[in-house]
């Protein structure tokens, strides 16, 4: 078995643990990233559309490009990369890892959890009907579609329309699939705008909203699906019934953060977002172990991604320098009205500015945020749009904060 | 050269009668019409070793349930399958429910079953602390175990292959003939197989295979039932039902041998034998079904759905209908395995084996016969110090395949080659556990398939999810 000390050990070699590693070395020597898979890169390499990096780098890449951007900074540092390498769990600040040399036990004074999130799959939606092969998650499809040249299957049918749903249906259609259409359970796309526009409105595939699956039929293979109208408490209206033939169905149904691991460490986690429970410093119920990118909550933006991780890296330094001072602050943050979450959970330290991230659980054409403490208004925005798909952010600065409990609402 | 028995189906009561005649000396073939056993209602139920005390006494249910359940602890030892010991509760909430819980008890003494104990509100809520507050008591039957009853079907059909059983996969029977005294022909589409008795295990479909010998003694009608599968985070340790309905146990939660836990099942007669397709009121059924038993319960835990149907011979008192034909000697009826026929079935298999004696097959115990099997490695299971030196003896097993249930290559490899291994991906899935965990193969169900693509020597395009038609893929993206 092999044993190491750190001081900073990072799980998950996406974006968010490249950024967060790069950032701790500026303060700490011994730092390291585990990744199971067999480059860094993390979901992004599978992503060969553009988009990416327009905020961060104010140039449009594609995700392979901007991977490969921070995969070259963490090549020319003295950062200890272990790939192929799967973290099982995490016992008294001891990240226990296996790879194909045996297992690794890495001491660290402080962790980072970085790893990404999984896709949501049929049985949790539970789509009633048979259990044929043909019925698939998008992400799976573009693994198989981009990275292992297979071809999931001829007549695809797209439920659910998050991004990399919409993504796959123009992907698969440039690849002369016959992609029928996408559906939507609720009367609104949860995917960003601009991918409706580039993916289904460019290729002229139809986008059926309040509308969903409601059986999957054939006995080996996919043959068809039922798809219904639903009402407004998104139940299906008898009547509205109609069979599509087709072999394919891919599921676009939401992203979960990956936190097995968190949970063997004790990490309390989120009812809401799935994602752990933080401060505003990114730290998670457990001393010393901080948590950034889509482990944490789901982010539309790799951008967001790079900047939350690039703090959790600073601060999971500090703490393993022992720079952290007992934080006398206790400022719990909740959300309210169509506010569906508000991050971190808790403000410890008011230093610096504080800046909190949220989103709302359906769309609002018309609204305006308003931050109180202890129901006094210390920060009120414009009016504007407010949808699920887009993550807002209001930052405050700290002499408006002082004791109490601050609550995030939209109207 | 002629067989002396051929077994029809290769589910729990097929590979169990097969494990049972393979300790004598006889030619013995079991014909599955699936790419690999347990495809059908062995691979759809809840897995329940359920103890005895339910069937009514004088049934033989009430003989073969509380015997086989009883010899599960010793085959998991010999065949080394999982086992796990939860006990049953059956929860009462009226006073009504408590009367049938004395009958239950009652009927325990009958059947023979021990450790069969009545439990009051406070003992209910102290071994079971989220349990329903209104809860008034409880029926506690403390022998019950957990198998895998896929697990279960391929150890026994492991065993018999070794001890020489001959086992043919693909091979649908499709036609009987009797030429005489203990001779008869079974036909496939390809092959023919004369044998002198015939053991029809088709499960649903038996009165279909019995038809064909011209025999129409009973009709199988299915009971379907719905089940959820859920993810690693029930509080409950202790398998428990409702008090149960003339028809049916009720909803149950299941804590399985792996960790999961299910919620199972509903119970409705369908005319359509092929029908295993969830049904949303059913569903619906299961989740009001875990909320009365502890209230707290979390519908999104639900990771999966899926459903059986339990072969149900009609007319029968809701037995199992086990017998020589009366028409057609030398023809036994293995039928009508409804529940609990996973815990029955290795009573089912001795009772089988003791009615061919009596039709006039010599039993002979066989010299050589090995009653063990050895296990394949569970990595998931191991301490890190063995981990390491295993993986120290072959980097294979350092190659993690299945993320969520931490399965390695080298267990997919070992799962395929040996004897009776899995030749699809379900196959793989079912025997260790990859594709089985949170995110249902998202990750690995492309690796597994380049495994199997690997191992069995066939492109990856033609690689299958089960059955024939069950192809993963249309081709490839692009011609290199
Ligand atoms: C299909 C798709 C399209 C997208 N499109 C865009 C876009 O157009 N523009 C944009 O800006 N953003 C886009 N995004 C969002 C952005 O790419 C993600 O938010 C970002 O990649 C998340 O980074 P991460 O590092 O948190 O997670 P990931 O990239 O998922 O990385 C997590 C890493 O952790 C590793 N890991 C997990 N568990 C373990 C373990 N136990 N042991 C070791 N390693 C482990 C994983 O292998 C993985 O490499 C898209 C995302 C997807 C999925
Ligand atoms: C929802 C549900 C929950 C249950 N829960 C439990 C429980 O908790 N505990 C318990 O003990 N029992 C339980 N049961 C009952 C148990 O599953 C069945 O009793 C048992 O699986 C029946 O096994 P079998 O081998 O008789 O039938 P099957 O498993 O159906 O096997 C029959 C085999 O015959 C093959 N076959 C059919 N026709 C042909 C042909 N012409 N040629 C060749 N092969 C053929 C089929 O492919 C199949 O593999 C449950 C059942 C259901 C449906």
């Amino acid at each position: 078995m092999t044993e190491k000390d750190f001081d900073v050990v990072v799980i998950g070699g996406g974006p968010a643990g490249m950024a967060a590693a790069l950032e701790a070395l500026k303060s700490v020597k011994k730092v390291a990233i585990v990744e199971r898979n067999d480059e860094l890169g993390g979901i992004l390499n599978q992503c060969i559309h553009s988009g990416f990096g327009l905020q961060y780098f104010n140039e449009e890449l594609t995700g392979p490009e901007y991977a490969q951007r921070f995969i070259d900074r963490v090549g020319d540092s003295e950062i200890e990369v272990f790939l192929n390498t799967m973290v099982l769990e995490i016992k008294d600040k001891t990240v226990i890892a296996m790879n194909e040399e045996g297992i690794l036990k890495l001491k660290a004074k402080a962790i980072v959890l970085a790893m990404g999130c999984r896709e949501r799959t049929r049985g949790q939606i539970r789509i009633p009907g048979t259990r044929p092969a043909g019925v698939l998650t998008a992400g799976l499809a573009q693994r198989y579609t981009n990275l292992e040249n297979l071809k999931p299957g001829n007549r695809v049918v797209i439920l659910g329309s998050g991004d990399i749903g919409l993504i796959m249906a123009r992907r698969l259609k440039l690849e002369g699939l016959n992609v029928l259409s996408v559906y939507e359970i609720m009367p609104y796309a949860n995917g960003l705008f601009r991918n409706i526009k580039n993916c289904l409105d460019d290729f002229d595939i139809p986008l059926h909203l309040s509308t969903t699956v409601t059986k999957v039929i054939g006995s080996k293979r996919l043959q068809a699906v039922e798809v219904s109208a639903v009402d407004d408490n998104l139940e299906p209206i008898p009547g509205t019934e109609e069979i599509i033939p087709c072999d394919t169905l891919l599921l676009s149904v939401g992203l979960i953060p990956e936190n097995e691991v968190s949970k063997t460490a004790g990490v309390d986690l989120s009812k809401i977002t799935g994602g752990p429970v933080v401060s505003n410093d990114l730290q998670t119920s457990e001393e010393g172990i901080f948590a950034c990118g889509n482990v944490l909550h789901v982010h539309d933006l790799v951008d967001h991604v790079t900047r939350e991780a690039e703090e959790a890296g600073r601060n999971a330094a500090r703490y393993a320098l022992g720079e952290t001072s007992e934080s006398t602050t206790q400022i719990p943050v909740e959300a309210s009205g169509p506010v569906r979450y508000v991050l971190p959970s808790t403000i410890t330290n008011t230093d610096e500015k504080v800046e909190l991230k949220f989103r709302v659980g359906s769309p609002i054409e018309k609204g305006k945020v308003t931050v109180y403490l202890n129901d006094e208004p210390v920060y009120e925005g414009r009016e504007k749009e407010f949808v699920p798909s887009i993550m807002e952010t209001v930052t405050l600065s700290p002499e408006k904060l002082s004791d109490g409990k601050l609550r995030v609402e939209v109207k | 050269m002629k067989y002396d028995v051929v077994i029809i189906g290769g589910g729990i009561t097929g590979t169990a009668i097969a494990h049972e005649l393979a300790k004598y000396d006889l030619k013995t073939v079991l014909l599955e019409k699936g790419p690999d056993v347990a495809t059908a209602t062995t691979k759809q139920n809840g897995g329940v070793i359920h103890p005895g005390y339910d069937p009514h006494p004088g049934t033989l249910k009430a003989l073969l349930n509380p015997k086989g359940a009883r010899m599960y602890p010793k085959l998991a030892e010999d065949l080394g399958f999982h086992i796990r010991p939860t006990g049953t509760l059956v929860v009462a909430y009226s006073d009504e429910d408590l009367k049938t819980v004395d009958r239950l008890l009652e009927n325990a003494k009958i059947n023979g079953v021990e450790g069969v104990v009545k439990l009051n509100s406070q003992e209910l809520h102290e071994l079971e602390p989220h349990i329903n507050p209104e809860a008034k008591g409880a029926l506690y039957a403390k022998t019950t175990t957990m198998v895998d009853p896929f697990e279960v079907a391929v150890a026994f059909m492991e065993n018999a292959v070794e001890n020489g059983v001959e086992l043919q996969l693909n091979e649908q029977v499709r036609g009987i003939e009797k030429n005489g005294e203990q001779d008869f022909t079974v036909r496939t589409e390809n092959n023919e197989y004369p044998t002198r008795f015939i053991v029809d295990a088709a499960g649903i479909h038996a009165d279909d295979v019995a038809k064909m010998a011209g025999i129409e003694e009973y009709q199988i009608k299915g009971r379907h039932g719905n089940l959820a599968v859920l993810d690693k985070n029930v509080p409950i340790k202790t398998v428990m039902f409702p008090c149960p309905s003339p028809d049916t146990k009720g909803i149950a939660l299941i804590p399985t041998v792996s960790g999961n836990f299910l919620i199972g099942s509903t119970a409705t007669m369908r005319d359509d034998k092929q029908d295993v397709t969830n049904d949303k009121v059913g569903v619906e059924e299961l989740i009001e079904g875990a909320k009365l038993l502890i209230p707290e319960f979390d519908p999104s835990s639900i990771i999966r759905t899926f459903a059986g149907q339990r072969p149900v011979a009609l007319d029968n008192d809701n037995d199992f209908y086990i017998k020589e034909s009366p028409t057609q000697k030398g023809f036994i009826h293995a039928a009508g395995i409804q529940s609990p026929g996973i815990a029955s079935a290795p009573a089912i298999a001795e009772y089988v084996a003791s009615l061919l004696e009596e039709a006039g097959l010599e039993l002979k115990k066989k010299e050589n016969y090995n009653p063990y099997r050895k296990a394949p490695t569970d990595f998931s299971e191991l301490s890190h110090e063995e981990q390491d030196r295993l993986i120290k003896e072959d980097s294979r097993w350092g190659k993690i395949v299945c993320r969520c249930e931490t399965v390695p290559e080298m267990e997919i490899i070992e799962a395929i080659n040996r004897p009776n291994g899995a030749r699809t991906v379900d196959g793989v899935k079912r025997r260790t556990r990859a594709g089985m965990g949170r995110c249902q193969s998202g990750f690995c169900q492309s690796r597994v398939v380049d495994i199997l693509s690997r191992e069995l020597g066939i492109p990856a395009d033609e690689v299958r999810l089960e059955e024939d038609q069950s192809k993963i893929f249309s081709g490839k993206v692009k011609e290199l």
